[in-house]
């Protein structure tokens, strides 16, 4: 399965490298919102009780973490893709392990989304962004983004083989990244929030993954809040990963 | 080298894709399964290489039980699906690299047998380009190629030339000729060409609404009708014709009777002798013939035969679509999936010429001159049947056997056609020109 799972992704990385425009495209929209928030939202900073010492800061594990699921809810359009041009029924006649299809798809995508991070964690700093350089800091930021970005691919690749449409499937990568970046601390601390947002935000991964690295990249370092935000993440990616596994060892029809 | 029995595969409780169906495939033989859209013939491939699941019966492929042992079954075959399987962005090489690995076979081992496989199929220069540089041909070569990376027993080709033009799809008969004769692979492909499955296959299968009807090479299978092939279109459905129909039947020329919507195909032993006999039943009855044609049997004859239904009305593009084999459990609501299950229904009813009205187009395109020219002649001939039969009667003399009319320059025997008929060359000389 682990060498089923590198040749593929190996497939995949010599496809995206080959079209580096395609994957740098998806990093347009996050400099867009880093931008237009950074200049909407600047005054919130002066507000007593703000977090943070200005908004860019607080807002950049936010728009780190918009950007793995901008980049990684499409997953799933590229999985129908491949079913309807063929190349998944030339795997699934291999003996090639069933899960190494999925495993070797929502890799690519995970490690896709955490170069685009990086790149939209130089914008912000370019940017002006106070935001820790330590290696082991960015390093333990980007295990968050790649867990995250597992977990929304495969959550993208289930919902693909479960609703085998294109259309309806971009209509739900909607419905699960904007709300869900709303009903958490991404943009708006949670003592500003009303109270029933902040209930939803307790019980929302995306809060998480958001607070855990903006625990380890601003301001004070705090593991605690890091651990707990690792451990969910964990977590999710892996029961959202074994759900789109048996979802496409059950595509047999 | 395949068994398959009592094989059902059911989609949902009204939609039966494969009923009851019985197979079974030779050891180094190629056999084609012929049959209309929706027919069944894709979903078997399906089956057969581990793809689909099934309700009932028992599929042995290379001497291991596909539900069973499906991984066994994989190692010992190679498929190549009507959808191209080779990844655009990607070169051929990288394609067939990955492929082998796919296989688990050994890096050096792989790059021997790349070197084996481009030259076989002459793919040269174009092995390290992107397949988004192939022309059709090109991508299927390197399809079929991909499929044989692991020295597979049996080759399966889903429509292997679906979409293709007329020259690409003769070269690419004579390597699956080739790797049969060669490699002594053993070849189930499927198609809903007759050209392909008389001038490929070594037995063909004649497969409708799930069920296969008659199995036999095809040089058997059009001398089972014997004798000639009579059509009369009428200008009013059957049941206007139902006295005449009756007593051509009962008549002792006449070996056989097969309606197709309004047509009424005859199978006699001299066609020339016979239309006198059944122009004049046909006036003292008063039935009213639009057209009448007379053709040695072709493989489409034989279909008509076992299925009551023409496949030379097939869409070209008809093949089954990935939306076809998607639609069905996707969004019911989808343009594509009405338009499916329309023609599902369709292809479940009798008229193929429903299936050209959905498809907005209907003549298929596979013509070579001598057909050509026989159309113009045809067209010429056909305005007015009453005139044109005055006037075949003055030419009225004995002819020489169907297959050497055209080429040594004799007036086609066949006359008048019918345009409304698929174009299939329904004279071109089956006897002799298996190459």
């Amino acid at each position: 399965m682990l060498s089923d799972t590198w040749y593929l992704f190996h497939k995949y990385l010599i496809i995206s490298l080959r079209m580096p425009l395609w994957s740098l495209f998806a990093l347009i929209q996050p400099l867009i919102w880093l931008f237009i928030f950074g200049a909407l939202f600047k005054n919130f900073a002066q507000l007593p009780g703000f977090p943070a010492d200005s908004y860019i800061d607080y807002f950049l594990p936010g728009v780190l973490i918009m950007t793995v699921l901008f980049g990684s809810s499409w997953a799933g359009v590229s999985l129908l893709r491949e079913i309807s041009a063929g190349t998944v029924d030339k795997m699934l006649v291999s003996p090639a392990s069933r899960a190494a299809i999925v495993l070797s798809r929502v890799l690519h995508a995970a490690v896709q989304v955490v170069v685009q991070s990086f790149i939209v964690l130089v914008a912000a700093w370019v940017m002006g962004a106070n935001t820790s350089w330590n290696p082991l800091h960015i390093a333990l930021a980007m295990s968050i983004i790649l867990l995250l970005g597992i977990a929304f691919a495969s959550l993208s690749n289930g919902l693909a083989i479960m609703l085998q449409r294109e259309e309806p499937l971009v209509v739900m990568g909607n419905i699960m990244t904007l709300p869900l970046m709303f009903f958490s601390t991404a943009m708006v601390p949670a003592q500003f929030m009303p109270g029933w947002i902040h209930s939803i935000a307790v019980v929302n991964p995306i809060e998480y993954a958001v607070s855990a690295v903006r625990a380890i990249l601003i301001g004070e370092t705090d593991m605690g809040a890091f651990g707990l935000g690792f451990g969910i993440m964990l977590a999710f990616a892996i029961a959202t990963l074994a759900w789109a596994i048996s979802a496409f060892k059950a595509l047999r029809d | 080298m395949i068994q398959i029995s009592g094989l059902t595969k059911r989609y949902d409780a009204h939609t039966t894709a494969v009923d009851h169906l019985d197979l079974e495939v030779e050891s180094g033989e190629i056999f084609a399964l012929l049959g209309p859209n929706g027919a069944g013939k894709s979903t078997t491939i399906r089956i057969l290489t581990t793809l689909s699941g099934f309700e009932e019966g028992k599929v042995v492929v290379a001497g291991h039980d596909v539900d069973r042992e499906p991984d066994a079954v994989r190692r010992a075959i190679g498929y190549v699906a009507q959808e191209t399987g080779v990844d655009y962005f990607l070169t051929g090489r990288e394609n067939l690299t990955l492929q082998g690995h796919l296989y688990r076979m050994k890096t050096a081992q792989i790059k021997q047998r790349i070197e084996e496989l481009a030259q076989y199929f002459e793919l040269g220069d174009s092995l390290d380009k992107t397949v988004a540089e192939y022309s059709g041909g090109m991508r299927r070569k390197l399809d079929i190629a991909t499929a044989l990376i692991h020295h597979p027993q049996v080759l399966f080709l889903d429509e292997p030339t679906l979409g293709l033009d007329t020259q690409s799809r003769r070269s690419l008969w004579q390597y699956i000729r080739k790797i049969n004769d060669e490699l002594g692979l053993t070849i189930l492909l499927t198609t809903h060409y007759l050209e392909e499955a008389d001038k490929l296959a070594n037995r063909v299968g004649i497969i409708n609404q799930g069920q296969i009807k008659v199995v036999d090479t095809p040089d058997a299978l059009k001398k089972s009708l014997g004798g000639d092939v009579v059509s009369l279109e009428f200008e009013y459905e059957a049941s206007e014709n139902e006295s005449l129909s009756w007593k051509l039947s009962n008549s002792d020329f006449i070996k056989d009777t097969t309606w197709e919507g309004n047509k009424l195909h005859l199978y006699v032993t001299n066609g020339a002798q016979a239309i006198p006999k059944i122009m004049q039943m046909a006036t003292q009855e008063g039935a009213k013939i639009a057209n009448i044609s007379f053709s040695r049997p072709t493989l489409d004859d034989v279909f008509i035969k076992y299925t009551g239904s023409s496949l030379s009305g097939d869409n070209e593009e008809g093949g089954e679509q990935w939306w076809e084999k998607w639609a069905g459990k996707g969004g019911s609501n989808s343009k594509w999936a009405k338009k499916w299950q329309q023609a599902q229904a369709e292809n479940d009813g009798e008229q193929p010429q429903t299936w050209r009205q959905w498809s907005g187009q209907a003549e298929d395109k596979p013509q070579d001159e001598e057909n050509s020219q026989q159309e113009q002649q045809d067209g010429a001939q056909q305005d007015d049947p009453q005139q044109t039969w005055q006037q075949w009667q003055k030419d009225d003399k004995p002819q020489s056997p169907a297959g050497d009319a055209t080429s040594e320059g004799v007036k086609p025997r066949q006359w008048p056609a019918s345009g409304q008929q698929g174009n299939w060359p329904r004279d071109k000389g089956w006897s002799g020109n298996k190459d």
